[in-house]
This record gives C-alpha cells, sequence and structure tokens, in this order.
C-alpha cells in the first residue's frame, strides 16, 4: 500500500508542481494568475489522445504537436486575455478574462471530445522484463517531465540573457521597460514557454488522469495550491508543495476516502492563507497609501 | 563652449503630460545640443522626473519630441533607448537578484554578443568598485553602488544622450563626485546629459546650461555663465507671490 | 438662500429614474398577470428566473457592490437545495415541515456564505475567486459522495410545498413574492449608507477606512445575506426541480449568476435584474443553442470585461454623456463653515513623541516630535522622501513606528487601526484623490458621513423610520458640505466626469462630512492653478478659525508661507526646523535643504 501511495502520489504531484509552474511563470512575466494553467494541462491529455490513439501519429511527433499546441494557446491567451486587461485600469479583471477563456476552451472540448474520461496511450513500449518495467511508465513520466523542468528553467534563468530578461520584468518592470527590454515580447515569450510546460504536465500525466475534459478545474485548483502556500513566483515551494499535496491526497485516499482529502487540502488552504496571505515562504504587501 | 546647434539633438516642443487626471508638466519647450549639459532644476514636485518620463516615453504624453532629426512623439522607450536616446530612471533601480555583471548586460539587451562583451567591460571600467564585485548579486551593493551600477547601465549603448534623473540622491559626498565626473568624461567623449540634480552648485558647476522648472512649466532658462543665477533661480522656484527675498 | 438642500433639490439621475418605482411596477405587473397565459413551460421557465434572482440579488451585493469576485456562487445553491431537501424528505431525524426545512436552507446559506465570504477580508482578487471555486467543486463532491443525506449520484426528491404554495401556479407565486422580497430588501441596503460603504470599499479602500467604515463588520453581514438567499434559492430550486442530483449544480449556474451581474452593471439592482432574466429564458427560445450555452456565456463574459467593464447600466447612462459647462470655477462660500462644522472648544491637540518608522533599512521617521493645535494651519514640508506623508500616514493609522508616542488630548491614539480616527473626528485628504468614478459627487461625499448613521444594517434592510431619517440628514449635510467648497451645481454629477482640481476639493467636502476637529491635508494644493491656490488656501484658512486643527502636507512654498500658523520642515525623517512661516524663511538650513543649494 505504501508503496502505490508513494508511486502515485508522487506522480500525481508532479503534474500538481509543473501547473504551479505553469502558473509561476505566467505571473513573474504579468503579475497575473491565470486559470488557464489547468486548461493547459487538461488539453495535454486530451490533444495526445487525439493525435495519437485518434489520428495514429506516434508518440514524439505527438509529443511535439502538443507543447506546439499548448505554445501557441499560451501566446493567444497573453493577447486575447491579458495584455488588453493590463492596459485598463481596472487590472484585477484577469481573473475574469482568463476564466472566461479557459472556460470557453474547456466547453469546446466538453462538446468535440465528449465529456467522457478517455483512455490515454502508453507512449513508450517497453520490453515487460526490463528494468524500466518495475516502475509503470505512467508513474515516472510525470516526475521526469518534472525534473527536465526545473533544470530547463534553472538553465534558462542562469545561463541565458532572455532567461536574466525574464527575471529582470519580474523583479521591476518599470526599470526594464526604462532600460528598453521588449517588455511585450517577453511576455508573450513566457505564456508560450508556460503553454508548453502545462501541456507536458497534462501530457506525461494522462496514462493516470485519462483524457478527460474534467480535469481542468480540478488541475486549476491542485496546481494553484502549492503556488499560494510556497509563495507565488517560487518554483521551489510549487515543487514540494506539489509533490507533499500529491502523497497527502493519496495517502487521505487510501486511508480516510478522497472526500475527506479533498476537504481537507480545501480547509489547509483557507487556513494557512488567512493566517499568512503571502503564502509560507512570501514576503509581506507592499504600503498602500 | 557648445551651445545650442542650429539643429538640436533633442527638440520638445509644446509638451504635456501626467498620472491620469493629474496633469503635471504643461507646454514644455526645451533643446538639448550634441556633446551638451543641460542642467534641469526645480522645486520638490515641478516635475522633474516627469519630464524625463515624458521624454524617455515611460509615460503618455502630448506635444512634439524630435532627437536626431527623427520624430519620437509617439514612441516608446525601446525606442528611444535604440535610437541612443538612454534614461537613467530616479531610485537606483537595479534588479537586485541578478549579478552586477547580467545588470549590466541587461541593458544592452538586443545588442550582438562580442559587441556587447566588450561595451559591458568599457561601462564597468567607469566604476572600478563595482567591476570588481561583477559577479556578486546587486542586493549586496549599498545605495551608492547601486546609483553606480544603474548609471554603468545608462552607459552600455553609448547613448547619444544620456537622461540622469538625480544620480546623486542618497550618495556620500565622495561618491557624488565621481558620478558627476564620470559625466564629465562622457561630455569629453562627446555625450550630451540631461541632468536632474537637487544639488544645485554641483549642477551648475558641470552644466553648460539650465533650465529651472517650477509648477509644471519652465521658469527659466540660462547658460550657466550668467551673472547672478542662483539668486534667480530662487526667485523663479518660489514664484511671483512670496514678497519678501529669502535670506542666504 | 438659507436651506442649501432645499435651493438645490436633490434629482435623480436618468437611470434612477429608470430604477425608482416605474420599471419595477411595470415588472411586477408581468409577473402577477403571467399565470393568466395559463402556460405551464412559460411558467417554469419564470419560475427559474425568480430563483436564480433570489440568490443573483444577494450576489449582486457581494459582485456588483462590494467588488469582490465570487465566482463559485452556485455552492450556496446546492447547499440550500440539499438541506431543504433531506430535511423535508427526512433524511435526517424526523421529516421537517418544507417550510420550516426552506428556512433551514436558508439558515445554512447564510452560515456558509460567512465561511466562504470571509476571506475576502484577507485574499487578493485570484485567491479569493479560486477559493469560491474550488468551494463549489467540494460541495458537489461531498454531496456525491455522502449517500445517506444527499443519495448520492442516484439523488434525492426535491420538498413539496404545501398550500398556499402548492405546485403549480401556487408555487410560481411564492417564487415572484420571494424575488420581489429579495429586490426590495438588496435595493433599500444598495442605496443606504450600507450601499455606499461597500462600493467604497470596492473603488476606494482607503478613503472607506478614514471615513471609519469597518470592512469586517459590513462583509459578515453581506456575506450573511448573501449566503441566506442563495440557501433560499436553493430550496425553492430543489422543489421546481422535484428531484436533484450533484449534477444539477454545474459551474456554469454560476457563471449565469456572474455575468448577469456584470452584464447588468456594477451598483445597479435593475439592471441584473432584467440580465438574469433574458440569460435564463434565451437558450430556451433558442434550442440548439442549449449545448453550447456555457460557451456562450463564457465568450459573453470575455466580451463584456474587455469590451465594456461598466456593463450594460453604464452604456444606458446617457445622461453622464451630455457635457458638462466647461470653464467652470470653483468659488468656496466660508460664510457656511460654521453650519458644516461643529465649533471646537477649548484647546485640543494631536502630539507626536519620538516617532520612529523604518521600512526595511530605510528610515522613513527618525525622532520625531510634532503638535497639531486646534484653531491652527500646521505646514509640514521638506524634500521627496522627507517623511512628511508617512507622518501623515501615522497619525491615520496606517503604520506602527518602532518607537514613540501617538496622542489626541492627552489619551493615546492607537496605531495601525486607521477606522477609529473618524469616531475621533480626525479626517484627512489624500495626495491621488481616492473616490468612487461611478458614483455621483454627493454619494461620494455622504460617504465621508458613515460613522454618523443610526440605523442597523436591519432597519436599512426594511427602510424603515430611522434609516429614512439617516438618508436625509446625511444628504443634507453633504449638500451642505458641497456648497461650502463650492461644488453643489456638480452634487449629481459622476465623480469620474470631475476635473482634477474638483475631485480635490470634492475630498475636501467628504472630510468635512465628519464634523472634524483636526484636518489632514496631503498636498491638496498639487495641480491646481494659481487663482484655485488661493482659494483653496482662504478656504484652509477659514477651517482653522472654526477651531479645526489642520496639518498640511505641501510642495507650494508660496501656500504654505501664506496661510500656515506654524511649520515645521523635515529632512530625511528628522526635523530640520520648526517655527513661524518669518522664522523659516530666513532659516539657513531649511533654504538649503530645501533648495538643494
Amino acid at each position: 500500500m505504501l508503496e502505490s501511495i508513494l508511486s502515485y502520489g508522487l506522480a500525481v504531484g508532479a503534474v500538481y508542481a509543473l501547473i504551479g509552474i505553469t502558473y509561476n511563470v505566467m505571473f513573474s512575466a504579468s503579475r497575473v494568475f491565470s486559470f488557464t494553467a489547468g486548461m493547459l494541462g487538461m488539453l495535454g491529455g486530451v490533444l495526445g489522445a487525439l493525435f495519437i490513439d485518434k489520428l495514429g501519429m506516434n508518440a514524439i511527433l505527438g509529443f511535439v504537436l502538443v507543447l506546439a499546441c499548448g505554445a501557441l494557446l499560451g501566446v493567444v491567451t497573453e493577447i486575447l486575455t491579458v495584455r488588453p486587461v493590463l492596459k485598463s485600469i481596472e487590472q484585477h479583471l484577469y481573473v475574469l478574462s482568463t476564466l472566461a477563456f479557459a472556460l470557453m476552451v474547456q466547453q469546446v472540448t466538453a462538446i468535440e471530445w465528449g465529456t467522457d474520461a478517455q483512455p490515454f496511450p502508453a507512449l513508450i513500449p517497453i520490453d515487460p522484463d526490463s528494468i524500466l518495467a518495475i516502475i509503470d511508465q505512467k508513474f515516472w513520466l510525470p516526475l521526469l517531465a518534472c525534473i527536465v523542468t526545473i533544470v530547463g528553467l534553472e538553465f534558462l534563468y542562469r545561463r541565458t540573457l532572455i532567461g536574466r530578461a525574464f527575471l529582470a520584468i519580474a523583479e521591476d518592470s518599470y526599470a526594464a521597460r526604462a532600460l528598453g527590454l521588449p517588455e511585450t515580447g517577453l511576455r508573450m515569450a513566457s505564456f508560450a514557454l508556460a503553454g508548453v510546460i502545462g501541456a507536458m504536465a497534462g501530457f506525461t500525466g494522462a496514462q493516470m488522469l485519462l483524457a478527460y475534459f474534467g480535469n481542468q478545474p480540478i488541475l486549476s485548483f491542485y496546481g494553484f495550491v502549492p503556488v499560494a502556500l510556497g509563495g507565488m513566483g517560487s518554483n521551489r515551494g510549487a515543487v514540494i508543495g506539489g509533490l507533499a499535496l500529491g502523497v497527502f491526497q493519496q495517502a487521505a485516499n487510501f486511508l480516510v476516502g478522497g472526500i475527506f482529502a479533498a476537504v481537507a487540502v480545501f480547509a489547509v488552504f483557507i487556513v494557512v492563507l488567512l493566517l499568512r496571505p503571502e503564502g509560507l515562504a512570501g514576503a509581506a504587501t507592499a504600503r498602500r497609501v | 563652449m557648445p551651445t545650442s546647434a542650429p539643429e538640436p539633438l533633442l527638440k520638445i516642443s509644446g509638451l504635456s503630460a501626467g498620472y491620469g487626471k493629474i496633469g503635471v508638466l504643461n507646454g514644455i519647450d526645451l533643446t538639448v545640443g550634441a556633446g551638451e549639459i543641460v542642467a534641469l532644476l526645480g522645486p520638490n514636485g515641478a516635475g522633474k522626473s516627469t519630464l524625463l518620463k515624458a521624454i524617455s516615453g515611460l509615460l503618455p504624453r502630448t506635444g512634439t519630441v524630435t532627437f536626431g532629426g527623427q520624430d519620437m512623439s509617439k514612441t516608446g522607450p525601446r525606442e528611444a533607448v535604440n535610437a541612443g536616446l538612454v534614461h537613467v530612471v530616479e531610485g537606483h533601480r537595479v534588479f537586485t537578484q541578478l549579478s552586477v555583471h547580467d545588470n549590466v548586460m541587461l541593458a544592452g539587451y538586443g545588442m550582438n554578443g562580442a559587441e556587447l562583451g566588450a561595451r559591458v567591460e568599457e561601462a564597468l571600467a567607469f566604476f572600478p568598485e563595482i567591476a570588481e564585485k561583477r559577479n556578486d548579486r546587486a542586493v549586496t551593493l549599498s545605495g551608492g553602488q547601486q546609483q553606480m551600477l544603474a548609471v554603468a547601465q545608462g552607459l552600455v549603448r553609448k547613448p547619444r544622450l544620456l537622461m540622469l534623473d538625480e544620480p546623486s540622491a542618497g550618495l556620500s559626498p565622495v561618491l557624488v563626485d565621481r558620478v558627476l565626473t564620470a559625466a564629465a568624461q562622457l561630455r569629453d567623449a562627446g555625450t550630451a546629459i540631461l541632468l536632474v540634480e537637487q544639488l544645485i552648485e554641483k549642477a551648475l558647476k558641470l552644466a553648460d546650461r539650465v533650465y529651472a522648472l517650477a509648477r509644471g512649466s519652465i521658469v527659466l532658462e540660462a547658460h550657466t555663465s550668467e551673472a547672478d543665477l542662483p539668486n534667480r533661480l530662487e526667485h523663479a522656484y518660489f514664484g511671483q507671490d512670496v514678497s519678501a527675498p529669502l535670506a542666504s | 438662500m438659507t436651506d442649501i438642500a432645499a435651493t438645490a433639490p436633490v434629482r435623480t439621475s436618468w437611470l434612477g429614474r429608470l430604477e425608482g418605482k416605474l420599471s419595477w411596477i411595470l415588472l411586477g405587473l408581468v409577473g402577477l398577470a403571467l399565470p393568466l397565459l395559463d402556460d405551464s413551460y412559460i411558467g417554469v421557465i419564470a419560475q427559474r428566473a425568480y430563483i436564480y434572482w433570489v440568490l443573483s440579488a444577494g450576489l449582486n451585493l457581494v459582485v456588483g457592490y462590494a467588488g469582490q469576485i465570487a465566482i463559485g456562487w452556485v455552492s450556496m445553491l446546492t447547499l440550500g437545495a440539499y438541506t431543504t431537501a433531506a430535511l423535508a424528505a427526512g433524511r435526517v431525524g424526523p421529516e421537517w415541515h418544507p417550510y420550516l426545512a426552506l428556512a433551514a436552507g436558508g439558515l445554512m446559506g447564510a452560515v456558509f456564505g460567512v465561511i466562504v465570504g470571509l476571506p475576502a477580508l484577507r485574499l487578493r482578487t485570484f485567491y479569493f475567486a479560486m477559493t469560491t471555486l474550488a468551494f463549489s467543486t467540494i460541495v458537489t463532491q461531498v454531496a456525491l459522495a455522502w449517500k445517506d443525506v444527499t443519495g448520492g449520484g442516484v439523488g434525492t426528491p426535491g420538498p413539496v410545498f404545501p398550500w398556499p404554495f402548492e405546485p403549480g401556479w401556487g408555487f410560481y407565486y411564492f417564487c415572484f413574492i420571494l424575488a420581489a422580497l429579495a429586490t426590495w430588501v438588496t435595493a433599500n441596503i444598495g442605496s443606504s449608507r450600507y450601499g455606499r460603504a461597500l462600493v467604497a470599499i470596492r473603488d476606494a479602500e482607503v478613503a472607506a477606512e478614514a471615513s471609519g467604515i469597518v470592512k469586517a463588520r459590513l462583509f459578515t453581514l453581506i456575506f450573511l445575506l448573501a449566503g441566506a438567499l442563495g440557501g433560499v434559492a436553493g430550496g425553492l430550486f430543489a422543489s421546481l426541480q422535484s428531484y436533484i442530483t450533484p449534477e444539477a449544480f454545474t459551474f456554469e449556474m454560476s457563471v449565469l449568476f456572474f455575468i448577469a451581474i456584470l452584464i447588468g452593471g456594477r451598483g445597479s439592482i435593475l439592471g441584473p435584474a432584467l440580465a438574469t432574466i433574458i440569460l435564463t429564458a434565451l437558450p430556451e427560445f433558442a434550442a440548439p443553442l442549449v449545448q453550447w450555452s456555457t460557451f456562450l456565456y463564457a465568450a459573453l463574459l470575455l466580451a463584456i470585461v474587455l469590451l465594456v467593464p461598466g456593463g450594460i447600466a453604464d452604456m444606458l447612462d446617457f445622461k453622464n454623456r451630455r457635457p458638462l459647462t466647461l470653464h467652470r470655477e470653483i468659488v468656496p462660500r466660508t460664510e457656511l463653515l460654521s453650519r458644516v462644522l461643529d465649533r471646537t472648544d477649548g484647546r485640543r491637540a494631536i502630539v507626536l513623541r519620538d516617532i520612529s518608522l523604518h521600512f526595511g533599512g530605510v528610515r522613513a521617521i527618525d525622532g520625531l516630535d510634532l503638535e497639531i493645535r486646534s484653531g491652527e494651519v500646521h505646514g509640514l514640508i521638506g524634500p521627496n522622501g522627507s517623511g512628511k506623508t508617512t507622518t501623515l500616514n501615522v497619525i491615520s493609522g496606517y503604520y506602527t513606528p518602532k518607537t514613540g508616542t501617538l496622542q489626541l488630548d492627552g489619551a493615546d491614539l492607537p496605531f495601525d487601526q486607521p477606522q477609529v480616527r473618524a469616531n475621533r473626528r480626525i479626517a484627512r485628504t489624500f495626495q491621488t484623490p481616492r473616490l468612487v468614478g461611478a458614483a455621483s459627487v454627493l454619494e461620494n461625499v455622504m460617504i465621508g458621513g458613515t460613522v454618523h448613521g443610526h440605523a442597523s444594517f436591519t432597519e436599512a434592510m426594511l427602510s424603515l423610520p430611522r434609516h429614512k431619517r439617516d438618508e436625509r440628514v446625511l444628504r443634507e449635510a453633504a449638500m451642505q458640505a458641497l456648497a461650502t467648497v463650492g461644488l453643489e451645481s456638480l452634487a449629481e454629477v459622476r465623480a469620474d466626469r470631475l476635473q482634477h482640481s474638483e475631485l480635490r476639493f470634492m475630498e475636501i467636502a467628504r472630510a468635512l462630512m465628519l464634523r472634524p476637529a483636526f484636518l489632514m491635508l496631503d498636498e491638496p494644493a498639487a495641480g491646481l492653478s494659481a487663482e484655485e491656490i488661493r482659494r483653496l488656501g482662504d478656504l484652509i484658512k477659514a477651517i482653522s478659525r472654526e477651531g479645526v486643527g489642520v496639518l498640511l502636507v505641501e510642495h507650494h512654498a508660496d501656500l504654505i508661507f501664506d496661510i500656515c500658523d506654524r511649520v515645521t520642515v523635515l529632512n530625511l525623517g528628522k526635523m530640520l526646523a520648526a517655527g513661524t512661516p518669518n522664522e523659516i524663511r530666513s532659516h539657513r538650513e531649511v533654504v538649503s535643504a530645501y533648495l538643494g543649494a
């Protein structure tokens, strides 16, 4: 039992962590939390099943296409729902514009793909006798994706100028603008990057979570919990929080039932935020007057 | 001494700007010639920083801004920077989580790698004490060092006009002189400078010409060689309503 | 010119007139007469619209007035429906009478409305939106799992109400009456000082605090009401459906409620009511659309947010598109001040001793002593970052300094509690005017007098006599204050149409509503013309001569030297000099610090 709690919990947790990173990547370039993070995760599964299972593409081509779709949706999100709102006086309306867009995509999915959860094909043909088969690929794929993402982001932020430009905009967008950094272009790029990460989360997690339009609200929430608790913008917080959340959920599922887990996560989420609105690792807020 | 040439490097006419409904600047006319240092003085709240922001396009404005013969009335800070008009904003807002070197590199975002590397070294060469700390994160620098870093950022693109907003704020007198000396060196290398400064005496010593801004309008324009300038400035600052002159 | 309120009668706006009785009577007549059609299909659609409106009416106060993005409010409908159904069906203990069960549903909604709503006090927009959303998901999951009570996925029958509201047209009238009641109650709140306070919190929170509005108390009441209405709507919904399963409570409904409010316009009652009716009925008359209805609602939401954030009410607000007279002049009438202010007898003072305050490593204020005395104008000047506004913010309760004491008439004034200043009659204005742009100038000024109201929330909700008296008194006082600062001709104009200088005077009028003993002005002359500054100076001086202690933070040296009795000069958070204007003017260090020479 412990084994399945850990394997399933860590795998789901890795998906949550990746969705959390998706939130973060969008947030740091725009100060916007976008409801599209869960949507990207949902689509990663649905589009993967569509390309590979229904259209018969090979796994690699399907994977690349899914990531491309994620990037495209990221760009559309930025242009359609974020850019106009950031220009207006009531910037907090991004909450509604991103939610509306995510709902529209979800509804199209429900109508065109169907409202039933559909299976997702195994991606990598593995000899059942090999070492790789000891743990099912559906468990280690999300973890692998999570590691690749973290290493990739670390390389981007530490080793490339564009990555530093992302960090600069996240810290002080006014100063970045004054220096002549292309703020809009960088914001669009970060939304595309977030699209890739979110789609990858859904794609690699879909053998567990299935290709299901209803994954969207679940991923939206459980991906946001580690971000909110770990402090926004902190990818380390998202990973630790996401994995812990996944294991906790599975343990509760086995021991006391899933409903209790859902209620408990929600209660912890509210209580922690009420006590520390900036998250467990976040910094205090700025002056208001 | 360089004076305003027939075709100035920067020419601003009828510029107005503000924050939302609050109009701060009213019909500003101002020119800066190539290779000239112009000081922009004025009491607090007169709109000096606002004017620099309006010129670089950080703030929306009306009126015309011509730079190097090119109309820049509608463009943003990125176009200004590319044209050689660089604005070092007030408050040494460097990126504290990045290294000193990366901070300077970012100022040349979009330039090709080899050239950028050379330019970064040139800019850092002006300030040996921060060049020493090139691999430290900017958060470890003192306020004065951060200000030097901000000025160094402004140098990377070898601008034709550098706008410095209160580069001396929060600096010790020694450091103030260092920053202002760097400005003089730049002028000698052909860069024009538009300087907003609180330290009037130092600014007047360095500058070729001076504008005084009060209540959102230019109230005085003069060469720094003109007589009785400090007194005229004080009058300009306080407006005509003050009957008794300030003792000094 | 003895009675300002009488000479300048308060006219209601075009939309106000529309919202006023006529359109409601019309709607009511249609509702009453609908059974004459004897079309049960239309009857069911109408019942559903009424039920949705019962919920949306309450949610409208939360979303439209208080500006809180509560998108998962369908959870209240779910809770109310299951509570009513389970109790009436005897799934928990003995069978309850359906009407009692419905009341219990409302109570359940009220309790959870507060539980889900109160985090709004601390959470920012997205966080709060996410919590309400997650809560609605969890309620559905619990409904699925808790089979004993809810019947799980199989469901449970809804309550059947006996005479007089038996199924059919009896139940129709039940829904109709409750919808009318919800409208009346929320409209009363909306137009009361509680409604104005909600809008003030939404658009100008710091100004609301300075006016003594206590957000926690107000939000508790609003979420209680919105939750209760949602719960009652749920009980009715269960009865209408006759059989409920968790799938009946889709997120789509939340979106419908939400966009009805946004389309209808924030701060309006009629707009959201009409939008609810239209959105409920629309899919019924366009059958092929049913599958796409959620998509269309979402698309509509996106379109509204991007294109008309003010909603339909804004688009129809023709009156406020009529051009205002150009070249308006603000002519304060200082002779009216004696009526607006209570003459303060005796000498009163706000005293700061040894106040120090740090922001991170920066010393914003460093050992400052300051005394503001009644009847005097005290000027506070200094370079940028010298701590002027920070000092003002310490007095008005936004910061807790590291050291030092703050006293009013010898008694400690608590730090970090901006909302208690209003009751001590300490008023202030802001560097950037804080206003409710969509409300009229008069309503903005009335916000300043919130603490003078006597009627309770319930009295306001039911529009009882004490509430009506409150409103009359506040309105008259606000007209007086506007006349005093010279803005009475603009009383009915939307505040965001005013010029910047007029907003500065409007803020002073709002501050005067407290009948302040002390008034703190944060750069009131910024952005004013020379003539306006002169008039402002006369007004400030006259206010102080009525016994008010004035603290004036300003950059305009001429104004300071003109009207101040005493001046304190700050530099780097410390007092550089203090004295009469003449002493300061000849102070060498001041000249050098201020001019930087």
